[in-house]
């Protein structure tokens, strides 16, 4: 797959540590993918994508080189690694040891035949139009990535891995009085299609018709500040976006984060634990080692409301001089890695849902939601809720729909003020950008009560 | 032009003689951050990538490689044939008519600095470090100062075999500044400001930096102000971010899929009569400009709006035909709308209760009703003054409804955009706060 011997790599790292430099990798892809698309009852599109090359890094403190390379010939990667080389003011380089054996992770995964995968999507839009008469469109694709890796850095050690991943994606239109709707949902694992079985389909079909007739009914109404309860699952997002990000610890180094300096500080109640976790088996956010050498590992970012943990990679452990986490990921051999979470999630409490929403006057129940993004210094975050319920003395009463959900990170942190006992992780295709880069993620959440947020 | 050529001969010894599109793309990157006077990240590389789309008795599949060599292109054609094979027909799928394609008679646009991947990446590494200098100077107490530097020089080849060659050049230079400072309540205000340009000689020496600074420290203290309806000021940077829903809905796609809230709306007045926007790709020197589209077939001038009535959808060739409708164009490349005579400054001292908004965070607006929730952060403004930062808010209410409030325009685009949208003022917008 990657025509280089272990000493071609060699001389390739101690190429870029030529000039000096306190470390170098260099990260090998060969990645395939493939997707099918259902449209108009018929399976009439395909595409497919290939990535090969290298990426090649030298790091000095906190200073990066980074060059990449499509030709994977050693003349090619000594031209791109005198580049890597070439960011000034570099120090002594070390000696690079004799590249280790590496760990061959994980057996390759055999792909779904296209024909398969035709079955499947076909079936999907027999079945959905069995389920609703409304439904007058559906749209569905299965896409399947694999990704071949190798890795090795100037401290000798390295890894080869092989990464599948498979998607499905439905959506669904219907049609009522004249006015159409639509509901979409989706599983993304890392692993083949096995998980793709009748009962899946069945279940996303339901969950995305239903989602769509739920709205027809569903409105928006005046906003304001008020109590919102997020039902378990995918409000997994007010983890990512409140939390997660400002946990990142490049963002720590520079200060950016309105997190920066509360390491072993109380920023929230005691009954609230937080994980970014890489070892869930085929989460889309799993890594049995990061994608610089760190094997993948659960870190506890808040334990009992104690703020415990960034997420580092490689440069920012350094600099603090802590072991990375295991979160240096990047999106291809084109891209230099940041600290990015993997599933992120807050561990169940002991109360049960019923008496969260019981405890709530007037407020809204956010069931589902379709994307969210946070301003890292500011703290503040915003996710888009397409299904939610008004709580009304305690009850849920009018649907609701499209409301753009608004907070402050550290604020909301204090606002949470129950924790529910039935943690739900998201499996939907849940792809996080920073940076110029895609990465998959994954994020759960028990049904939580936080006591304020801005609803719009 | 060799691995087209090539490309297209295996295509046709393993398909016989089906239709196909082939574009072969070459870029060359620079990217350097400097943060607070030290280099953080510099990266230098060269990109060859082939696209191709092959047509086999109505079935269409597309296929991306960076692996060129022939082994591995011989390879790539043969799966893709496979794959392609095993599709369902679709009628609507064909290439484009021939007589649309693009002749070849334009003069240079002047979109391409040839020089730019010649350039010494130190002399990259000056402008960025200069500037970098320049905003500590000007503000030595930030918590963070961050330079980004980033050039793209793309060329592309395509061969399309009903009877397309044609070649394209592109090039563009950002520089980027972002601040962060230290706020109120712990916050850290963070705001950026950057410029593009297509020649590396045009870039600006200074002023980044100091628009960077003044952005972010103008947010600190920011804070939701109480609910109810304002006049909107939308800054000129973010017009292009609300305009575009409704760009969507005029697409082919959003039009077959029942998702348009502008379907039977064509020729009817939809936004206020003072909004009047044209694409134009073929102005020399302007990002954008080109003489065709990744169909090959010939832009030309068009107008979208005139005077608030939909002038124009966006149809491919796909679409048309599945639609029924006449092809016109995949999309915008170079989005023109009629400023007014109005500075930045005059549009809000001419307001009374209104806020300025000059970002957005987050929300959404559903494709078939227009109806929108997003977050927005921005500025109090009352009787013509700036009185407070705002943020935590978001605005409420149905795209299509607002656009026809527009009462006034300013005159204030940047040139250097693919979309020269001014700041424009909205009457009665739904805000959204404490």
């Amino acid at each position: 797959m990657f025509p280089l011997t272990d000493q071609q790599l060699h001389n390739v790292l101690s190429t870029a540590l030529n000039r000096g430099g306190e470390y170098a990798d260099i990260f090998l892809e060969d990645s395939h993918l493939s997707s099918l698309e259902l449209q108009d009852g018929t399976v009439s599109q395909a595409q497919q994508v290939m990535l090969y090359g290298a990426g090649i890094r030298v790091v000095q403190g906190t200073q990066q080189g980074y060059a990449y390379t499509m030709d994977l010939s050693p003349e090619a990667l000594q031209q791109a690694a005198r580049f890597a080389g070439s960011i000034p003011g570099t120090c002594t380089a070390p000696a690079i040891p004799t590249l280790q054996p590496m760990p061959q992770l994980t057996p390759e995964t055999p792909m779904l035949e296209p024909d398969a995968s035709k079955n499947i999507l076909l079936a999907i839009n027999r079945r959905a139009h069995e389920i609703s008469p409304l439904v007058i469109r559906v749209k569905a694709t299965i896409a399947q990535r694999m990704q071949h890796i190798r890795f090795v850095c100037s401290e000798g050690t390295g890894f080869s891995d092989n990464r599948p991943r498979t998607t499905v994606f439905i959506s669904v239109v219907l049609q009522k009085d004249g006015k159409t709707q639509m509901g979409f949902g989706s599983r993304m694992y890392q692993r083949g299609a096995e998980f793709i079985t009748p009962e899946l389909i069945e279940e996303l079909l339901q969950d995305t018709i239903s989602q769509a007739q739920f709205l027809f009914d569903a409105k928006q109404i005046e906003g304001g500040e008020m109590p919102v309860v997020m039902a378990a699952g995918s409000s997994g997002i007010l983890m990512h976006e409140a939390i997660g990000h400002a946990f990142e610890a490049d963002f720590i180094r520079t200060g950016e984060s309105i997190f920066t300096g509360k390491l072993g500080q109380r920023i929230c109640d005691s009954h609230i634990t937080i994980v970014d976790d890489g070892t869930q088996p085929y989460d889309a956010g799993m890594l049995r080692y990061d994608d610089e050498g760190t094997p993948g590992q659960r870190t506890t970012l808040v334990e009992e409301g104690i703020l415990t943990s960034y997420l580092h990679d490689r440069i920012s452990a350094r600099h603090f001089g802590v072991q990375s986490t295991g979160n240096g990921r990047r999106e291809s051999f084109r891209h230099m890695p940041l600290p990015r979470m993997r599933s992120t999630y807050m561990c169940a409490g002991e109360a049960a849902e019923e008496d969260i929403i019981h405890s709530v006057k007037r407020g809204i129940y956010a069931q589902t939601f379709t994307n969210g993004q946070v301003q890292i210094g500011a703290g503040d975050f915003t996710f888009f809720m397409k299904k939610g319920y008004l709580i009304e003395d305690g009850h849920l009463t009018t649907p609701l729909r499209d409301m753009n959900i608004i907070g402050n990170g550290p604020r909301a942190l204090q606002h949470i003020s129950m924790v529910g006992n039935n943690l739900k992780i998201d499996h939907s295709a849940g792809i996080c950008g920073k940076g110029g880069q895609r990465v998959g993620v994954s994020q759960g959440l028990p049904t939580v009560l936080v006591d304020k947020l801005v609803v719009g | 032009m060799n691995i087209l050529n090539w490309a297209a001969e295996e295509i046709i010894r393993v398909c016989g003689n089906v239709d196909f599109k082939l574009v072969l793309m070459l870029n060359n990157e620079d990217d350097i951050n400097i943060r607070n006077g030290q280099i953080e990240k510099m990266l230098h590389a060269s990109a060859t990538s082939l696209a191709m789309n092959l047509l086999i008795d109505g079935r269409d599949g597309f296929f991306y490689t960076n692996n060129v060599q022939p082994e591995a292109l011989r390879l790539f054609i043969r799966n893709a044939a496979e794959t392609t094979r095993m599709l369902e027909p679709d009628e609507s799928r064909t290439l484009a008519d021939p007589s649309r394609y693009y002749k070849g008679e334009g003069a240079d646009l002047k979109v391409y600095d040839a020089t730019l991947s010649t350039i010494d990446p130190a002399e990259k590494l000056r402008l960025a470090q200069q500037n970098n200098q320049e905003g500590l100077l000007l503000q030595p107490n930030l918590i963070s100062f961050q330079t980004h530097y980033s050039d793209r020089q793309h060329r592309a080849h395509y061969l399309i075999s009903n009877g397309f060659l044609g070649y394209e050049e592109s090039s563009r230079c950002t520089l980027t500044c972002i601040a962060t400072a230290e706020g109120a309540d712990g916050q850290h205000p963070a705001d950026g400001w950057g410029e593009t340009r297509i020649f590396f000689k045009d870039m600006p020496l200074e002023g980044v930096a100091k628009v960077a600074i003044d952005r972010t420290l103008r947010k600190i203290g920011s804070k939701p102000t109480r609910s109810g309806q304002y006049q909107m000021i939308l800054e000129s940077p973010i017009v292009g971010s609300f305009l575009q829903p409704i760009l969507n809905a005029m697409n082919g796609q959003y039009l077959h899929g029942k998702m348009s809230f502008l379907a039977d709306k064509l020729h009817r007045q939809v936004l206020s009569p003072l909004v009047n926007i044209v694409d134009d790709p073929l102005i020399p020197g302007t990002r954008g400009a080109c003489y065709f589209d990744y169909d090959g077939v010939a832009t030309e001038r068009r107008t979208l709006f005139t005077e608030g009535v939909l002038d124009t959808y966006f149809i491919d060739t796909i679409f048309a035909k599945k639609l029924g409708m006449k092809p016109t164009t995949q999309g915008t490349h170079h989005l023109v709308m009629q400023s007014g005579e109005q500075t930045l400054q005059q549009l809000i001292t001419n307001t009374e209760n209104a806020i300025m908004v000059t970002d957005f965070n987050g929300g959404n607006c559903d494709p078939s009703t227009g109806n929108f929730s997003y977050g927005i952060e921005g500025f109090l403004i009352q009787d013509g003054q700036i009185v407070q930062p705002v943020s935590g808010m978001n605005i409420t209410g149905n795209i299509l409804d607002v656009w026809q409030r527009v009462t006034a325009l300013g005159n204030d685009f940047d040139p250097w955009e693919t979309e020269l949208l001014p700041s424009i003022v909205f009457a009665d917008v739904n805000f959204g706060g404490l």
